[in-house]
Order: C-alpha cells, then structure tokens, then sequence
C-alpha cells in the first residue's frame, strides 16, 4: 500500500508537472522520478523487491506520459532505487541543505544514466555538448525539488506508520 | 537448540535476501529487455499501455486546464509587467510624436499666414497702411464659437472702428475697444456689427450682420432690394458677397457666399442668410487696416424729427 502511495503521489505530480512544465522558459525539467524511485530506495530497509517494483512502475509511468521510449525512465528509477538502497546506510539524507544535495546528485546520476542509455543506442542526435546544460539545469532543478518531493514521501510514510513512533520517525526523516 | 535455530534464522535470512536480490535483478532486467525492444519502435503500445494513457489523458486534460487558467492570468497579470512597461513607453512616445507633429503643421500654418500678411503689408493695390495682429484670446460661447477676440497689435496705433481682415483678404470685423495695443474685435458674425456689403453679379447692396447663433457663424443680409421676378437682380445661393466700399471697409473684401435667399411675396427686400468665408474658430492672426475710420456721425445722439410731408396730409 506505501508503495501504492508514492506511485499515486508521483503520478499526480507527474501530470501536474507535464501541464505546468509547457508553460515554463527553460528546457530543463526537475527529475521526480528518480527522486521517488531514490527516496523508495533510501527506506527499502530489509527488502530492495518491493521497493524497486514501485520505481519501476513508476518509471513506466513517466515512460507512458512522458513519450520517452518505453523502459528507459522505468530501467533508470530502477537502478536509481538500487544506488539509493546501496547508499542508504552511509549517508543520511536529513534536513534541507542534505536533502538538496543529495537530490542534485540523484538528478545527476539518472541524468547521466539516461545520457548514457542514449548514447548506447545512437538516440543523441544533438549531441553530448547540447545536452550538457540541460542535464546540468535539471540537476538543479532536481535539487531544488528535492525537500518538497520527500516531504510529501515523508508524510505519506508517516500516514502508512504502524505506530506514533514510526510516524514521527518518519516525519523526521529518520527511517519508514 | 539454539545454535541450530540461530543457523536456521541466518538460513532463512540468506535464502530472503537471495530471493529478494534476485527478484530485484529481474526488476532491473525487466525494463532492459522492456526497453530494448521498444527503442527501435516506441509507438507500439500494448493493451495496458493503452489503458493508462486513456485514465491519464483525461486527468491531464483537466490538469491543463487548471493550469493553463491559472498561466492565463500570471501570463496577463505578472509576466506582462515589462509588456506594459514597455506599452507605456511607447503610448509616452507616441503622444511626444503627435505633438512634435502638431506643433511642425501648426509652424507651417504660421509660416503660409505670415507670408500672406508679409504680401499683403507690400501689396500696391492696398490703400493706406496695415497692421498685422496676433488673436491672444477669444470669447468662447458654450459651442466653442467665437464672438469676440482680442488682439495684440504690438505699438500700433489702433483707433475704434479700424477694418480687421484676414491674411486671405477676408472680413473679419471692425475694432470695438482698444487699450493699450490691445484692441478687441467685434466680428463680423455679432449681431451688433452693420457692415455694408455688395454682391458683384446683380450689384445689389445691403447691410451685413450676424444671426448670432450658437451653432453657426451665419450672418444675414437685410435691405437688399427684391429681384422682381428679374434674373440678374435676383441673388441666388453661392452668389459671392463682398464688402461694398462704404464705411471702414474698403471695397471687394470677401465677406462670404449666399447660403439662403428667402424671395418672399410680400415686402420691399428680400431675406438672406450667408456663411461667411473665414473660419472664426479657427483664426489665429488678422490684418488691420490702420487708415482712419469715416468720422462718426455728429447728430447720431441728437433726436431727429422728419421734416413734414406737406401735401400728403388728408383733409
């Protein structure tokens, strides 16, 4: 059901961000993706499974709405998911200065993890050089996204807590 | 015992973490092989595909529709900010224009007059001296008409009664008050002012004064003479009338064209009605013939008594 939950949540924001997005100036679009699937992958404590059925849902999600190949951004929250689950136990993404950084370099690493799948495939037609300063804009933007996407992982995490102390745990940003 | 149970706990927990890894690399090699056999043709969608973006494309619809009311007035209300800035500027420019523009006919306005002034200054045909004035103010009337106006002569002798005429020869008026050199106007459209005037094609005279309405500038003509029927002694609408020589005014001074002639049945003269040749509201230098005035007339305070008509009294 948590799962469930920031698939729902990530979906809305999804949608919500394709019609905001249009209006907007600049080229580079914050990831929300990667920061659900690596927020799922930060709490998948003792089983990565669920956790990475969620980002690859997700994923195929923003897949269908974004009209990117079907399975890039599903394969990218996946391994997005992985990193964050193998990372989870050395960093501890607490507070707004360490929730943005740590959101800039998961924008990064799906950034360069989806240049990378590109490039494989030959899908780069205007080369690395013009990508780069999208790549480097969405960053940011995933950065500045970061604190408001967990916020809203947090306290759906804190609606599903089993108990006062887990909410609060949860609120804190502590653990699921 | 608890060995074994402790070696079954790390048994289970190896076997869950296996399971559980290695469900995991098939949820990272699903989409890899999901991936690899849509990139060469991403349009392919399947059935499910198909359902999802049917429930999203509603929910985005409606989404956009928010979102672009809301984009609607941020694009109008905030992000036009500079646009209007912009706008201002340019209506600031554009008024600056107009005015540069105004004023630049305006001087060639001013130009033509004082040409004409300065030609008819030197004309030979001109008897006696002129002087041409400024009109600094103007009785204005509800309707923007003007009745009187004032001018500035500068050091010019001006005397009351003088001919005012206009840079084009035209009848304006005669000078009702002078102080200094100021003088003011009666034109030739006030009700008071009498004006001889002459209209060349049937030769008949009468006396020229305004009709004083608010909405036109139109003068009558009284004591012209019945036709009779004849037709060059019968004015007609457009028959030229100019001033007739008699008084201040020199001959041939265009005063204006018959706009109505009422030939009435009955009486001795007939009813006409002129519209003057020069645009009053729009006067802004005259000419004034600085020759003296016929002398006023001695008796015109004195009662007079008509002599008696002997001859015609009945018994």
């Amino acid at each position: 059901m948590r799962n469930a939950a920031h698939i729902g949540a990530a979906y809305v924001i999804l949608l919500v961000m394709g019609a905001i997005w249009r209006l907007m100036p600049f080229q580079s679009i914050p990831d929300v993706v990667a920061l659900f699937a690596a927020y799922l992958g930060l709490t998948a404590r003792e089983r990565l499974a669920p956790a990475m059925l969620g980002a690859v849902i997700l994923g195929y999600l923003a897949d269908l709405l974004g009209g990117t190949p079907r399975g890039m951004m599903a394969l990218t929250a996946a391994v997005v998911c992985v990193v964050g689950h193998f990372v989870h136990a050395r960093i501890l993404v607490r507070g707004l200065s360490a929730t943005v950084t740590f959101a800039f370099f998961t924008g990064l690493a799906s950034g360069v993890f989806v240049l990378t799948i590109r490039a494989i495939y030959g899908m780069m037609p205007a080369g690395l050089w013009t990508d780069l300063p999208v790549l480097f804009g969405s960053s940011v933007l995933t950065a500045l996204a970061g604190p408001i996407v967990f916020r809203i992982c947090r306290a759906l995490d804190a609606r599903f807590a089993r108990s006062y102390r887990e909410r609060d745990v949860a609120l804190d940003g502590l653990l699921p | 015992m608890a060995a074994a149970s402790r070696h079954v706990s790390f048994t289970m927990n190896v076997r869950r973490r296996v399971l559980d890894y290695s469900l995991a690399g098939l949820l990272l090699l699903l989409p890899a092989l999901i991936l690899h056999a849509n990139i060469k043709d991403p349009s392919n969608l399947n059935k499910l595909d198909q359902a999802v973006l049917r429930v999203s494309s509603p929910l985005q619809l409606a989404v956009s529709w928010v979102v672009e009311g809301i984009g609607g007035v941020f694009n109008r209300y905030v992000w036009l900010v500079d646009v209007e800035a912009e706008n201002r500027e340019l209506r600031k420019e554009n008024a600056q224009l107009a005015r540069e523009l105004s004023e630049l006919k305006r001087k060639t306005i001013d130009y033509e007059l004082v040409r004409r002034l300065a030609a008819l200054r030197t004309d030979p045909k001109r008897q006696g001296d002129v002087v041409s004035a400024r009109v600094v103010a103007a009785t204005l009337n509800p309707y923007f008409r003007v009745g009187r106006m004032r001018v500035d002569a500068g050091n010019a002798k001006l005397q009351q009664g003088m001919a005012v005429i206009d840079a084009y020869n035209r009848l304006v008026g005669r000078i009702s008050r002078v102080y200094g050199s100021y003088a003011d106007i009666l034109l030739a459209i006030d009700p008071q002012s009498k004006i001889s005037v002459f209209v060349p094609r049937t030769g008949g005279r009468g006396v020229l004064s305004g009709l004083g309405k608010h909405d036109s500038y139109a003068c009558k003509i009284a004591y012209v003479a019945r036709g009779e029927g004849k037709e060059d002694k019968t004015l007609r609408v457009g028959d030229r009338v100019v001033t007739s020589g008699l008084g201040a005014f020199p001959a041939g001074i265009e005063v204006g064209k018959i706009v109505h002639v009422d030939d009435v049945e009955y009486g001795l003269f007939q009813k006409v009605k002129v519209e003057p040749s020069v645009d009053f509201s729009n006067l802004r230098a005259v000419v004034v013939l600085l020759s003296e005035p016929p002398p006023a007339d001695p008796n015109r305070n004195k009662k007079k008594v008509s002599a008696r008509a002997y001859g015609v009294t009945p018994y």
